[in-house]
């Protein structure tokens, strides 16, 4: 687990070790220890074999030109980082079952009337699936065109700036699920409960980070900036928006990455078979498909043609 | 490690050789030198004063020698079409490969802007015309105007990463032609990293970088302004930017410096290669005799055009 070691004079934000620059707004990061350059002129000879040594352009680091061997350099270290910490299940497999069984006969009308009876679940497996929350806060700038105050053309445009606080905002980095399933079973976590080791499902399957913290870092920096487009909207005046743009300047952004529960379900209906998502830890919190009934569907449509023709039989004739 | 004194004088250093102890020249902006008896890297660190401080960055070689030199004779070859053929064919000289001293600023930065933004709605509008029997008829058709409404507003945001060259031999119009750099391959300066390369200090004034610096950040608001307005299109955008916790750096990124002689009586051009991407740059010279035929041969290519017309019309 990384330690940030200091935060960045500029905007706040935590710089991690290996960083030589925010990552956030670029200013230049601190040398760890500082020390004083005389003048003095230097052959740098290798430790291996006493010859002189200097950059290699081909192997892209200093390297001696006798021995062959390296030299190590600071650079930008790019790591692949691990979970930070996991939320328990607090949801047992049987729950889910229940679940799923209720969310298939609240689904309506339109379903196959036999679904709930024949679908079959083949398969439950317990996932923990991985997220970053961040922390941000953010001066927005922005501008659109709205409804309102417009004369003769549809649009005017507004323009606007505001602080915005983001807290415990989370945003996946799961491979296993879309980002539907991640949005809608992520509402139903408790964020407060986070334990450092894997709780309340022994046969779960564990997800891990596989963004290096570089692409980690854009991915958050994209969900903050979306974020930030959503907060916004309700401040630019009227109904109808478009154009939105937004600009910002983002302080103090800290993120945690984390492992959060949920089954994954699959039930096969008539040969086919469906997927179903359902929070860990609430099984209100459910994303998935199921089929329609094709013959129900196309009867009603019938009805509503044979009512539209007799309605407008009955215009014509009067 | 032993440090020894150094006659330095505004112009020349004289260093020793430590290996074989040769005495060597340098030029005084020069940070690093190979002892052209033994072979011998030197590396000179000298205490930041305050105009030059010490580098704290630095991006490697990435394109060596040959690449280089590959990467410049063909961008002699295709791409410069109105060179005289004498430019196309000439070797390119490689001068150095050398650590180019830079800026890398950044800044925070808030802006007032006015503009007026466009915003378009259609009309039906009747207008009169001839129909194909010569009478006068009446029509209506529907138009695209455009109404202008006036905006103020603020915009703030971060700038980094913009690069200003600080060296007098390469301008920095000519530097921005070879960038970007990636610099995600950024390392803290080590002295090893420059050993046996030249490596030059800055020759322009850290206030002078710092204006050429703002310059640049400028143009950077004006486009992100320009793409941050409302509507279907604008125009009076202007915009008054301050400038707050401003940073610049020391860097040195690689650049290959290669010379085109031509012709006996032209001054030489200069080839610029980005060492970390390959990105050749240079201004080709324009050849009068290829000019002069490309519009002879437009005119000839009209006159028979309005020949063959007036040809058709008689016909």
């Amino acid at each position: 687990m990384d330690v940030a070691i200091m935060t960045c004079e500029q905007c706040e934000t935590p710089l991690e070790k290996g960083d030589l620059r925010c990552s956030v707004c670029g200013f230049t990061a601190p040398l760890a220890h500082h020390h004083v350059v005389v003048e003095k002129k230097q052959v740098l000879r290798c430790t291996g074999c006493g010859a002189a040594i200097a950059y290699d352009a081909k192997r892209q680091a200093p390297a001696c030109s006798f021995c062959n061997s390296l030299v190590k350099l600071e650079t930008i270290e790019d790591p692949v980082e691990q979970t930070e910490g996991y939320l328990p299940f607090t949801v047992t497999s049987d729950d889910a079952r229940r679940a799923l069984q209720a969310w298939l006969n609240s689904l309506g009308w339109f379903r196959p009337s036999d679904l709930t009876s024949s679908a079959q679940i083949r398969e439950l497996k317990p996932l923990w699936w991985v997220a970053w929350a961040f922390d941000a806060d953010a001066v927005v700038s922005w501008t659109a065109d709205s409804n309102h105050g417009s004369r003769r053309s549809a649009w005017a445009p507004h323009a606007g700036q505001s602080q915005c606080r983001f807290r415990q905002v989370l945003t996946s980095a799961s491979r296993g699920l879309s980002q539907l399933e991640a949005s809608r079973v992520s509402d139903g976590v408790n964020l407060q409960q986070v334990h450092s080791e894997p709780m309340g499902a022994d046969d779960a399957v564990i997800e891990q980070f596989d963004t290096q913290r570089s692409q980690a870092r854009q991915q958050i920096a994209n969900a903050v900036y979306d974020e930030a487009k959503q907060a916004v909207r309700s401040e630019v005046p009227g109904t109808s928006i478009r154009n939105l743009n937004i600009s910002l300047v983002v302080t103090g952004l800290t993120s945690k990455r984390l492992s959060l529960p949920a089954y994954v379900m699959a039930y096969q209906y008539k040969e086919r078979l469906y997927r179903v998502v359902i929070c860990g830890q609430d099984t209100k919190f459910l994303v998935g498909n199921a089929p329609y009934s094709v013959f129900k569907m196309v009867m009603v449509g019938l009805v509503i043609g044979l009512v539209a023709i007799i309605f407008l039989g009955i215009a014509a004739s009067s | 490690m032993v440090s020894n004194t150094l006659q330095s004088t505004k112009e020349q250093v004289e260093i020793s050789c430590k290996s074989c102890g040769s005495k060597l020249l340098l030029s005084a902006h020069q940070l690093s030198t190979v002892c052209p008896y033994c072979g011998s890297p030197s590396v000179i660190s000298r205490p930041p004063s305050e105009d030059i401080p010490s580098p704290t960055f630095v991006i490697g070689f990435q394109i060596d020698r040959e690449r280089a030199s590959e990467l410049a004779r063909a961008w002699l070859r295709r791409g410069n079409w109105l060179a005289p053929t004498s430019f196309k064919k000439a070797l390119p000289n490689l001068i150095q490969g050398i650590y180019l001293p830079v800026y890398l600023y950044g800044t925070t930065a808030h802006s007032r802007y006015f503009a007026k933004i466009g915003e378009n709605y259609t009309e039906t509008e009747t207008y009169t015309t001839r129909d194909a029997n010569g009478k006068t008829v009446t029509r209506t058709r529907t138009v695209t105007k455009t109404e202008y409404r006036s905006l103020q507003g603020q915009h703030a945001t971060y700038v980094m990463d913009v690069i200003v060259s600080a060296s007098k031999g390469v301008s920095n119009a000519k530097f921005q032609e070879i960038e970007p750099y990636d610099l995600r391959a950024i390392r803290r300066f080590q002295p090893s990293m420059i050993a046996g390369w030249t490596a030059e200090e800055p020759s322009r004034s850290q206030a002078e970088c710092f204006g050429l610096a703002r310059q640049e950040t400028h143009e950077l608001i004006q486009r992100k302004l320009r793409e941050f307005m409302p509507g279907d299109s604008h125009r009076d955008l202007q915009f008054d930017t301050q400038f707050s916790r401003e940073f610049i750096d020391f860097a040195l990124l690689p650049v290959w410096c290669f010379a085109v002689r031509y012709s006996e009586d032209k001054p030489p051009i200069q080839i610029l290669v980005n060492g970390q991407t390959g990105r050749v740059a240079g201004k080709a010279p324009v050849s009068a005799a290829k000019i002069g035929s490309l519009v002879v041969g437009v005119l000839i290519f009209f006159v028979v055009i309005a020949l063959f017309a007036v040809l058709m019309g008689q016909g």
